[in-house]
């Protein structure tokens, strides 16, 4: 949900004070900061918690080769880590993008 | 066997290490920059210190010894290091910084408001590090015996000697500026050599065509290795060996009993059964168990397959090869041992003392961010390489197997290398390389370890009024306190595998740390009594499982019924899977039970969560 429906501007007062209504912008805050977290975490789970299961239910998948290379190994050992990288910088991009629209809709003009 | 050049390469790195250890000493005046370095480091050398510590001895010696041993399944190790960071970044870097407390302890008594609740931290921290400062220990003694060929205590000594005097001397200050400086010597001193070795024994495609054609790992040229009286080996079809002196043998029929395999020593058989005789110099070994009585040195011919030690569960290369081998197939429940491994690792690594404690060096919570994306860059740059050198070493140097020597792999076979001089240069490297490693997360450590007993204990509980200068001199006291307990526990595990010891680590600290912080974090119903109680529980749990796998390596009649029930062998050795959920039910559970929140509640969540720019933060601890 965008934030500019849940939060009017110009009011940092509010939270500065830790009033309820404060505590209702912070709790929209952390509720999309969060969703976010668990959006890249269920994503990163995916894709790892599958490669057992594939190995599990079709044992072939060990004897795939690329270029002489085992399959499992490669996309376990190598494809990995440019994944996890590319889910890191999409957070940390969305991260801020967050905090900044929150900062931007409280801050006084 | 001493190498004069691995020998070399050890010095340089340790006078590099004092070196820039005592130049930093001169930054390193008050608690806040013993124990953050001041919260004055920017992203990228941050970065690079974390990564540094981060990179261990099971990094940089364990993974390649293990993907040796096990093969495949190992590489979920590296990968869930990495993974680890990722789960860091996403749920707790920013928040935590934010909230700006020092240690984690901080954070329990901070969040919470209870005193209580830190001295339970307190001890989970020195739980958690004096577990992960044992496979240092273990990877120094190791490193410094096999490049010097002196004693494995005297390794131990002499590493904990070094470390002690850079933390004592310089604090976080200095210990930043060391590790930036051993993340760079790590990565060079991994993947410089790996090149040279692909380069000499063929590419990546060239060597798993080479090795799927031996079941059984055989060196390509005859080797020799040293029989200790008292060894076992498991000869799995008869060769023909070289003695030096006929020696006299028990021989054993059959493969050695089943046992768990939890990377703990096996106890041996019992003595007194099996044939004894004497091999003459030119003999046969037979098929089975072969217990030395008397030392030699063995000749092992080439091509023929090597026999493995008592700790070295025999593998064949196409169960080595595949998913589910060794390791994980072992096990008798390769799916529940598989995933429980993951959750371990995945939700471990925020749970490290000596890893979160370096967050808090950020100015704010934008660079902490950027801060753990850089680290998941830098490590995943580096864990690329290790497993090549346990591929390698499966087809040039399976002597290692029956030497129990896997974790020395890295170190040893540069130096098949030839020309001489190339392989010594690269010997160097490598021992070079490992020195960092375990140099670097040890004084991590005991940064950590003193900071729970110099300003947690001392500095907030015994003595809260202590002076500035006080307060520094109790960290100095701890720090070498906690290095002699540490090098002591260190001398204890010389035959336990590096990476089952840090994974051990890594389930406590998952199963206490990680739900304190995650729900902490983003729950604001959680009670300090939910909390307390889940972490208590959560640890203990995982600790008595991992205690009871210890002590089933020693105790037949217990090793007896695990073997019997694989599931509950599994669980008790990779306990994260069940401790975890657990831990997070006691803590909810307990919550919604007496929904009675911690005072101030409102604030400590503003505190996480509000953005850097809009200037409402206070650091929990000012500077």
């Amino acid at each position: 949900m965008a934030l500019e429906k849940e939060i009017p501007a110009g009011e940092l007062r509010e939270l500065e004070e830790q009033t309820p209504v404060g505590e209702i912008f912070l709790g929209a805050l952390m509720r999309r900061q969060l969703a976010l977290s668990l959006r890249v975490a269920a994503t990163l789970v995916a894709a790892l918690g599958v490669q057992p299961l594939v190995a599990w239910l079709w044992p072939a998948y060990g004897a795939l080769r690329v270029f002489g290379v085992p399959l499992p190994w490669l996309v376990l050992g190598v494809g990995s880590y440019p994944l996890m990288i590319a889910l890191g910088l999409y957070y940390v991009r969305h991260a801020e993008t967050i905090d900044d629209e929150f900062s931007e809709l409280l801050e006084p003009k | 066997m001493t190498s004069f050049p691995a020998v070399l390469g050890l010095v340089a790195m340790l006078v590099a290490t004092v070196a820039v250890g005592v130049f930093a000493r001169r930054f390193a005046r008050t608690t806040s920059d013993f124990l953050v370095a001041a919260r004055a480091v920017r992203p990228t050398a941050n970065a690079a210190a974390i990564s540094g510590e981060y990179l261990s001895a099971a990094s940089f010696l364990g993974i390649a010894g293990l993907v040796m041993k096990f093969g495949y399944d190992v590489l979920w190790y590296p990968v869930g290091y990495a993974a680890g960071y990722l789960v860091l970044l996403i749920f707790i870097a920013g928040p935590l910084r934010r909230f700006g407390a020092y240690t984690i302890p901080d954070f329990a008594e901070g969040r919470f408001d209870s005193p209580r609740f830190r001295r339970l931290a307190v001890a989970l921290v020195i739980v958690v590090g004096l577990f992960y400062a044992l496979p240092q220990m273990k990877a120094a003694g190791i490193t410094v015996a096999s490049a010097a060929g002196v004693p494995y205590a005297a390794g131990v000594a002499v590493t904990a000697l070094v470390v002690v005097t850079i933390v004592v001397a310089g604090g976080m200050r200095g210990v930043t500026l060391v590790q930036a400086m051993q993340f760079a010597v790590k990565l060079f001193a991994i993947t410089v050599p790996v090149f040279v070795l692909l380069v000499h024994f063929g590419t990546p495609g060239g060597l798993f065509a080479a090795l799927a054609g031996h079941e059984a790992p055989a060196p390509p040229q005859p080797v020799v290795v040293h029989a200790a009286p008292g060894d076992e080996w498991q000869v799995t079809q008869a060769i023909s060996v070289h003695l030096d002196h006929p020696t006299p043998v028990r021989l054993l029929p059959g493969a050695r009993p089943p046992a768990v395999y939890v990377g703990a020593p096996q106890a041996p058989a019992p003595a007194g059964d099996g044939t004894a005789t004497t091999l003459a110099t030119a003999t046969s070994l037979p098929a089975g168990r072969v217990r030395w009585e008397q030392g030699t040195d063995v000749r092992l011919p080439a091509g023929q397959p090597v026999p493995f030690g008592a700790q070295t569960p025999p593998s064949t290369t196409s169960s080595w090869l595949q998913p589910f081998g060794p390791l994980a197939g072992g096990s008798g429940q390769p799916l529940l041992f598989t995933y429980s491994l993951i959750v371990a690792i995945l939700c471990g690594t925020m749970g490290l003392p000596h890893i979160l404690v370096r967050f808090y060096t950020n100015p704010d919570a934008r660079a902490a961010r950027r801060t753990a994306w850089l680290v998941l860059v830098l490590v995943g740059l580096f864990y690329l390489w290790p497993p090549l050198y346990g591929v390698i070493g499966r087809l040039r140097a399976p002597q290692l197997y029956t030497g129990d020597l896997t974790d020395s792999v890295v170190l040893l076979l540069p130096r098949q290398v030839e020309p001489r001089m190339l392989g010594d240069a690269l010997a160097a490297i490598t021992a070079a390389g490992a020195f960092a490693a375990f140099a670097a997360t040890l004084s991590g450590l005991l940064i950590s370890l003193a900071g729970a007993l110099g300003h947690d204990i001392y500095g907030r509980w015994l003595r809260p009024d202590a002076s500035g200068p006080a307060r520094s001199r109790a960290f100095r006291v701890s720090a070498l306190g906690a290095g002699v307990a540490a090098a002591l526990l260190g001398l204890l595990v010389e035959n336990f595998d590096i990476n089952v010891l840090v994974g051990w680590a890594f389930a406590i600290a998952a199963s206490s740390f990680f739900p304190l912080l995650v729900l902490g974090i983003w729950w604001r119903g959680l009670t300090t009594a939910g909390a307390a109680l889940g972490t208590a529980v959560g640890g203990g749990a995982a600790t008595l499982a991992i205690v009871t796998t210890m002590l089933a390596a020693a105790s037949p009649q217990l090793s007896e019924v695990l073997i019997r029930h694989p599931a509950l062998a599994v669980v008790l050795a990779q306990p994260a899977i069940v401790t975890i959920p657990l831990a997070f039910a006691v803590m909810v559970g307990t919550s919604l039970a007496r929904p009675d929140l911690p005072g101030g509640v409102a604030g400590k969540m503003l505190q996480l969560h509000i953005p850097d720019r809009l200037g409402l933060r206070r650091d929990y601890i000012p500077e």
